[in-house]
């Protein structure tokens, strides 16, 4: 038998499934946090650190990702506030400046408000997401890939670098993959690197209701799990 | 060795030793740390020993390896008692005076005492020497008594008698409770306090739990925890054995950095040794307590002192952080509620029983109990291991026992708490050692690294070295860490380089304030540190290199160039020849001069000269 | 790479995941590095995917995938020595040997490892050679000490 909690997020009353996150709840209900690294039936990593929240503990604040948050009974959750917007949007940032040429990291970027970029442009086609390494080991059990190396070096890889017959050529991982959408324009050309901006009209309905999923275009870009 | 099986076993022992030394007409104690190790006291206690046999004394005189003794500047360092004489730098061949002489006779050697700095007096005693009578060395002094590698050493000072204590009726509970009175808190950086910790596990539910030792010491420029487990492993046993039957646990494991193959040595050695005498394994002292403790090794990433990535490593995987919504005293290694602490925490932990919760909450300040080791390096002239009371205000540390700077310059700034703690001015020495104090002023105990710097030291390239260390160290997992450090480094490399410009350094306090928040472990969390509290007190560095693009300390490479001094230049030719661009000329005896064109600012020929000649612009 | 020494290590370790890192640091000790080989017949004995062992393997610093030269010179670049100087000694170790840290000389006689701290701290700059160690370095005494590891070497110097 199911067993709830009662909790608050933004002000608001829900009543939980115990064992689910608050990120869980928070799409259920159809509260905008948004997330990357998160695939609904994988392991949680916590390793985007999009989802983060205010967790409000006896009156102190603590700064958490909702995906790794397991809900409690009379748990106290803030998912929008100015502090939280903030960090997001550095966060953010610090991911479009890293993969702009991705139409998903692009659409998490302008859906987290990022205006403009303050580092320069990096074409790289991987943010180690680990959406791939976690479908291809939890639910297909092949482990043909994984995180290789470390810190700035680390990456995802076959054994040796070499893709072996553990691989069953499944397409799990490429569907996962945030980075095979290309943006709307096209490829950057090299000095030409800025976000066009254009999808920013999708924000015109959520920025009025900041707290609430408007089942914007973006999150249909960044894989939200509510599609 | 036999196997003891009863706590007044250990008495008995004890005082079989004692009688049993009484024979020795002196005792040598030799360094043998990995510092004085590398400046070479092995080759010397194998000198002593020859001369021992030579002089037909071997049998009367009782010589011991030991570990740290702390003075590591003055190393290689001997104690000889009777009469606590001191003898510091010593060679292999002072060994045959020593014997003669100061063995045999009772006569000082002049030349071989440590002559303070100040008065220019030479001091006899190694309790009369300043560095060591500013501190209060409740763990350190037991070094020099103890021979890592003997156990009988560490019985005889009263080794293993907190142990016998507890198992001869003193509940678990209690233990804890003790330890929670004591008031002491980790060691190793956090400051949590240890008794709630161990509580917390006790309660857990679970039949399985387990004690690990942190040793995996990944700061760089501290070596705290290397003295202590190098010097006496034993203690850090005993602290382990105590934790254990506190909190119920049947396994411990020792966590060793593998770039400290002495202490691994050791710590394997005394393992051995506790369970051929029963302190480890079955029904220890005869009691129904039963724990044994496996040795693992560090695989080199600084990451693995985070304690949920310490536990994978164990577990033989990545050594990535998880997130702690739940804590590892619940579920820990193999999902199992374990107790983790820093060697200097087991270590406090003996004493604390023997001589009472109360007794250690005499020393220290108001949050912070105890005393705490420190490893006071840089630009000092005393440089070692100092154990000083929780609360010693920083001046006292660095002047008092650090002796000032090592040679007439300004000190302008404290390092502390390693990549996670910040830089504090000359202005804050009067803050007291104290984990809620230094926090608020932006850096942090951390686990005991003080780096003094001088006015040749640059803030920027503090900051920088700091990223650089912290973007090879991440684990990558995280966002925030992996991408912030990195593009904090990119940024204060362009200021180095003089490319910076001024709203980098709003850029980079909002960046930092976002990596402390966000990131998923401690060493994230900590990692602008470096950068914000030197941003914080040494701005104006930053935008020297910014606006006047200036590195004032004349460190940042870009932007100095070097010369020679032709006053002082001799023309003796080692820049010369040392040079690995070919860009110094110069004929034999007369002043050389550097080709700024070839020049590549390497800094090898400053470093070689022996007259100061080569100046840097 | 002789097959028994693996097995040796492998005795009483067999399909015990979690000796992974003792099995590999063996591995690492007595063989200079950890192989392809090696770490396939370790995956099938400990029972731990292949692609696990390749990650822990180049996670962490301790391992090296690929064979180390003859003599390995080791640059202390914890604070304390970088405020002591090791900046000029890395300068000169690279400029003397031709490779940077983690890369072995063509002739496979030398490698050149960073380290973040020896625990030697009071006689920085630290160097060790072969796990000896050498406190107060000096570029010129590096220079000399490289030299004298192999005489007839001729130096490649880069001038980048």
């Amino acid at each position: 038998m199911l067993q709830y909690v009662n909790m608050k997020i933004d002000g608001g009353d829900f009543r939980a499934t115990k064992g689910s996150s608050v990120l869980d709840v928070a799409i259920e209900y159809g509260i905008c946090i948004p997330h990357l690294c998160h695939v609904p039936n994988l392991s949680e990593i916590g390793a985007c650190r999009l989802c983060i929240v205010e967790h409000v503990v006896n009156g102190r604040s603590k700064v958490t990702t909702s995906c790794t948050l397991l809900v409690k009974e009379g748990m106290v959750i803030r998912s929008n506030t100015e502090k939280i917007k903030k960090l997001r949007r550095n966060i953010a940032e610090l991911l479009v400046a890293q993969a702009p040429n991705s139409r998903a990291i692009q659409d998490i970027a302008v859906r987290c408000g990022v205006k403009e970029v303050r580092y320069p442009f990096r074409n790289e086609n991987c943010v180690l997401c680990g959406r791939c390494v976690r479908v291809c080991s939890e639910l297909f059990g092949a482990k043909a890939i994984g995180f290789v190396g470390r810190g700035k070096d680390r990456r995802v890889e076959p054994p040796f670098g070499v893709l072996s017959d553990l691989c069953k050529h499944c397409g799990t991982c490429i569907d996962l993959c945030p980075m095979t959408f290309n943006p709307c324009e096209g490829y950057m050309k090299s000095g030409e690197e800025h976000l066009c901006g254009k999808c920013e009209s999708q924000m015109l309905l959520a920025d009025n209701l900041p707290e609430s999923c408007v089942w914007c275009e973006l999150g249909e870009g960044f894989q939200c799990s509510r599609y | 060795m036999i196997k003891i099986n009863t706590v007044s076993g250990v008495e008995a022992l004890r005082k079989r030793l004692l009688k049993e030394r009484k024979k020795f007409s002196a005792t040598l104690s030799l360094c043998g740390g990995t510092g004085c190790q590398a400046s070479g006291s092995r080759a010397l206690i194998d000198a002593v020993k020859d001369q021992l046999v030579k002089q037909g004394v071997e049998k009367s005189v009782h010589v011991r390896l030991t570990g740290c003794h702390g003075f590591c500047e003055q190393g290689p360092i001997v104690v000889i008692e009777p009469g606590n004489i001191f003898y510091c730098h010593v060679l292999p061949d002072d060994a045959d005076e020593i014997v003669s002489k100061t063995v045999c006779d009772g006569e000082v050697i002049e030349r071989l005492l440590y002559t303070d700095p100040v008065s220019g007096k030479r001091i006899q005693t190694e309790a009369e020497i300043p560095f060591y009578l500013a501190q209060d060395r409740q763990i350190m002094a037991q070094n020099r008594h103890v021979d890592p590698c003997a156990i009988e050493d560490y019985i005889a000072i009263g080794g293993y008698s907190a142990i016998g204590k507890i198992l001869s009726g003193t509940a678990p509970k209690a233990v804890v409770e003790e330890i929670k009175a004591s008031g002491l808190r980790g060691r190793g950086g956090g400051g949590f306090p240890t008794g709630r910790k161990w509580a917390e596990c006790r309660e857990a539910p679970g039949d399985e739990k387990y004690v690990i030792c942190n040793a995996d010491e990944g700061d760089p420029g501290a070596y705290m925890d290397c003295g202590v487990l190098e010097g006496n492993p034993h203690l850090v046993l005993e602290g382990m054995m105590i934790g254990a039957w506190a909190i119920g646990a049947r396994q411990g494991y020792v966590y060793v950095r593998k770039e400290y193959p002495l202490a691994l040595e050791r710590v394997r050695v005394a393992v051995q040794q506790a369970r051929e005498l029963g302190f480890l394994g079955e029904n220890i002292l005869g009691s129904s307590f039963s724990f044994d403790i496996e040795i693992a090794r560090g695989g080199g990433a600084f990451v693995c002192g985070e304690s949920t990535a310490l536990i994978a490593s164990l577990e033989g995987k990545i050594g990535e952080p998880r997130p702690k919504d739940v804590h590892t005293v619940v579920d820990g290694l193999w999902h199992r509620p374990t107790t983790l602490n820093n060697v200097e925490t087991w270590a406090n932990v003996p004493s604390i029983i023997l001589n009472g919760s109360a007794w250690f909450a005499s020393k220290g300040s108001n949050g912070s109990k105890g005393t705490k080791i420190l490893a006071l390096t840089g630009r000092i002239k005393n440089t070692g291991l100092v154990e000083v009371a929780m609360g010693t205000p920083l001046r006292n540390i660095i002047f008092d026992i650090g002796g000032g700077a090592s040679n007439g310059n300004l000190i302008k700034a404290v390092q502390t708490g390693g990549p996670s703690g910040g830089c504090l001015p000359a202005d804050k020495f009067d803050l007291p050692l104290d984990f809620e104090a230094l926090a608020e002023a932006g850096s942090m105990v951390g686990s005991g690294g003080m780096v003094v710097m001088d006015e040749e030291t640059c803030m920027v390239d503090v900051a920088k070295y700091f990223l650089t260390f912290l973007q090879d160290e991440s684990c990558g997992k995280c966002v925030p860490c992996r991408l912030g450090i990195d593009r904090m480094l990119e940024i204060i490399t362009e200021i180095t380089e003089g490319r910076g410009h001024a709203e980098q350094i709003s850029l980079l306090e909002e960046l930092g304030y976002t990596v402390g928040e966000t990131s998923l472990c401690g060493l994230g969390k900590t990692a602008a540190n470096p950068v914000l509290s030197t941003l914080r007190y040494f701005r104006e560095e930053y935008e020297a290199h910014i606006n006047q693009k200036q590195c004032p300390a004349g460190v940042c490479q870009a932007l100095i160039t070097y010369g020679i001094d032709s006053e002082k230049c001799t023309g003796c030719g080692v820049c010369k020849d040392a040079c690995p661009h070919e860009a110094i000329m110069g004929k034999k005896k007369q002043a050389h001069t550097i080709d700024l064109h070839l020049c590549q600012k390497c800094g090898i020929c400053s470093s070689d000269c022996k007259f100061d000649a080569i100046q840097v612009h | 790479m002789s097959p028994e020494l693996l097995d040796s290590i492998l005795e009483g370790r067999r399909s015990q995941p979690h000796q992974l890192i003792e099995v590999l640091h063996d591995v690492q000790e007595h063989y200079g590095y950890i192989s392809e080989d090696a770490m396939k017949t370790i995956s099938n004995d400990l029972g731990v995917p292949l692609i696990e062992i390749y990650g822990v393997a180049s996670f962490y610093k301790a391992f090296s995938l690929k064979p180390r030269g003859k003599n390995v010179i080791t640059m202390c670049t914890g604070t304390a020595c970088h405020v002591r100087g090791a900046k000029p000694l890395l300068n000169q170790a690279t400029s003397q040997l031709g490779v940077q840290p983690g890369e072995t000389t063509q002739d496979g006689l030398f490698t050149i490892e960073k380290v973040n701290c020896l625990g030697a701290c009071a006689f920085g700059p630290i160097v060790t050679e072969n796990g000896d160690y050498h406190h107060d370095m000096s570029p010129g005494k590096l220079r000399k000490l490289i030299k004298s590891l192999h005489p007839t070497r001729t130096e490649e110097t880069s001038h980048d």
